[in-house]
């Protein structure tokens, strides 16, 4: 599976599922509410009546002639009477309750209902009628089914970004696959083109067809850097990192070597100041990848007859080329995949998006300063 | 000393029991008499502090309007007389009234 790819479906399945979540969460949150509403308003009914009970019974105890007056005591609930001043008369619970400005409350799962009477019974001014509070068995159950629609979401959504991606993963694969038998079948030609021009007898050649062989040889050139970074794009992840501890003076060299038909080309001058025997723990086919294209995107895009400066030390490697340079838009969307700030030159767009790749693999600090029509300087710091 | 100290306030209440007697009793004879008026009392002041103040307030200055009892009652036998106790000898009188009368002590 691409990084695009899962990175699109990771986007995807965030965005749905947070969003169908948290649909979820409101309308089992607003159910549970109505719910204990519910639950609340029928507790309220039940205490109101069994206030009204109550009262009739204090009524009558009231009006015995007795000397003492039983107090009306109920299975099903508990009840405690205040005077006017709040102070308690008589109650068959043990709580306090000194609040009595709420109608109803619920207070350690049990459900109060306050209520005053106007006509004071037994000298009654307030009337607490309690009960044990029905549990609100709905939690559990809500749970439970909240994750099993959490789950059939989840499902789903999997299920529903792999349909949507299809098409685009059938387009990705055959485009891979095209550029796979592509750049296999570049591999040959290239390389049997190089060779058989190293094989050629210059001398006996004229001025004019050597010139010649000498642009083929450098088209050939162009074309094999091109394939080594599309073999590096498409290969990359499959191919292991053999790191050692290269001398990366000697390879520059050898580079820069490589590279000079092209600059002679341009009429460049390379001003090379190389520190002898650097060493750096990196695969040598990497650091080749990494140097070809920056000291390539040097040669392209510097003026004809100018200098390219390459220095190397120790904790780094730059190249300074005096071509028209980049403004500070185009330096934002440098290290992006298949960008070319200037037409006019071949490529594909993809050695920075390269050089960033190997750089973030082994730590390497990268730093652009480019002025427009002055030059680019590209520093590599390790 | 905890003897001598409830001897003395047993003597107290014993001796307020009989200003009561000589001052409330005498005139309203029975002991239903006074708890119906406490149960009037308490039906329309409930708080000790509102019916001992009601009370006061309607011995010092008898009225129709400040009595608690039913009308029919009233036109039989009228209104009392202003108590001629002093406002110390009233008060006390009311606390020995509630303590001996009040419905919240008698309630089980």
């Amino acid at each position: 599976m691409y990084k695009s790819e899962k990175h699109t479906i990771y986007y995807v399945l965030g965005l749905y599922l947070s969003s169908t979540l948290l649909l979820i969460a409101t309308l089992f949150t607003s159910y549970y509410f109505y719910q204990q509403e519910q639950l609340f308003s029928e507790e309220k009914k039940q205490l109101k009546k069994y206030t009204l009970e109550l009262t009739g019974k204090l009524l009558d105890v009231h009006e015995d002639d007795s000397f003492t007056y039983k107090y009306p005591r109920y299975e099903n609930f508990k009840s405690a009477i205040y005077d006017s001043d709040k102070k308690i008369i008589f109650a068959d619970f043990h709580e306090v309750i000194d609040d009595f400005e709420e109608e109803f409350f619920v207070l350690n799962k049990k459900s109060y209902y306050v209520s005053y009477l106007k006509t004071h019974y037994l000298g009654a001014a307030y009337i607490v009628v309690q009960k044990e509070m029905q549990p609100l068995s709905i939690l559990s159950d809500t749970i439970v089914i909240a994750i099993v629609v959490i789950i059939i979401t989840i499902l789903t959504s999997i299920f529903l970004v792999k349909i949507v991606l299809k098409p685009m993963r059938d387009t990705l694969h055959l485009l891979d696959n095209f550029i796979k038998d592509t750049t296999h079948e570049l591999n040959t030609p290239i390389t049997t083109i190089l060779a058989n021009i190293e094989t050629l007898d210059k001398n006996k050649c004229d001025a004019k067809s050597l010139k010649n062989l000498q642009r083929i040889k450098i088209a050939s050139m162009s074309i094999s850097n091109l394939y080594e970074d599309l073999v590096y794009l498409l290969l990359h992840q499959k191919i292991l990192s053999v790191n050692k501890e290269l001398n990366i003076s000697q390879v520059l060299e050898e580079r820069i070597h490589y590279f000079e038909l092209m600059a002679q080309a341009k009429k460049l001058h390379f001003n090379l100041a190389i520190t002898p025997d650097v060493v750096f723990a990196i695969d040598k086919q990497k650091f080749e990848r990494l140097v070809d294209n920056i000291v390539s995107n040097a040669i392209k895009y510097t003026n004809i007859a100018t200098t390219i400066r390459i220095t190397l030390e120790h904790s780094g490697l730059s190249v300074f080329d005096e071509g028209n340079g980049m403004s500070e838009a185009e330096l934002q969307k440098i290290y992006d995949k298949y960008v070319r700030f200037d037409r006019v030159q071949g490529g594909f767009g993809l050695g920075y998006s390269i050089i960033k790749s190997i750089a973030d693999e082994y730590n390497i600090e990268i730093m652009i300063d480019s002025i427009v029509n002055k030059g680019t300087k590209v520093t590599l710091r390790w | 000393m905890v003897k001598i100290i409830l001897l003395i306030c047993l003597m107290f209440f014993l001796l307020q029991s009989d200003a009561f007697e000589q001052n409330c009793v005498k005139c309203h004879v029975n002991e239903f008499q006074f708890s119906m008026f406490m149960r009037k009392y308490t039906l329309k002041y409930s708080s000790q502090r509102a019916i001992k103040e009601a009370v006061y307030r309607y011995l010092k200055n008898p009225q129709y309007e400040k009595s608690v009892l039913p009308y029919g009652y009233l036109k039989r036998f009228g209104i009392k007389k202003k108590s001629l106790l002093s406002d110390e000898e009233l008060e006390k009188m009311i606390d020995v009234y509630y303590e001996k009368y009040n419905m919240k002590d008698r309630i089980y």
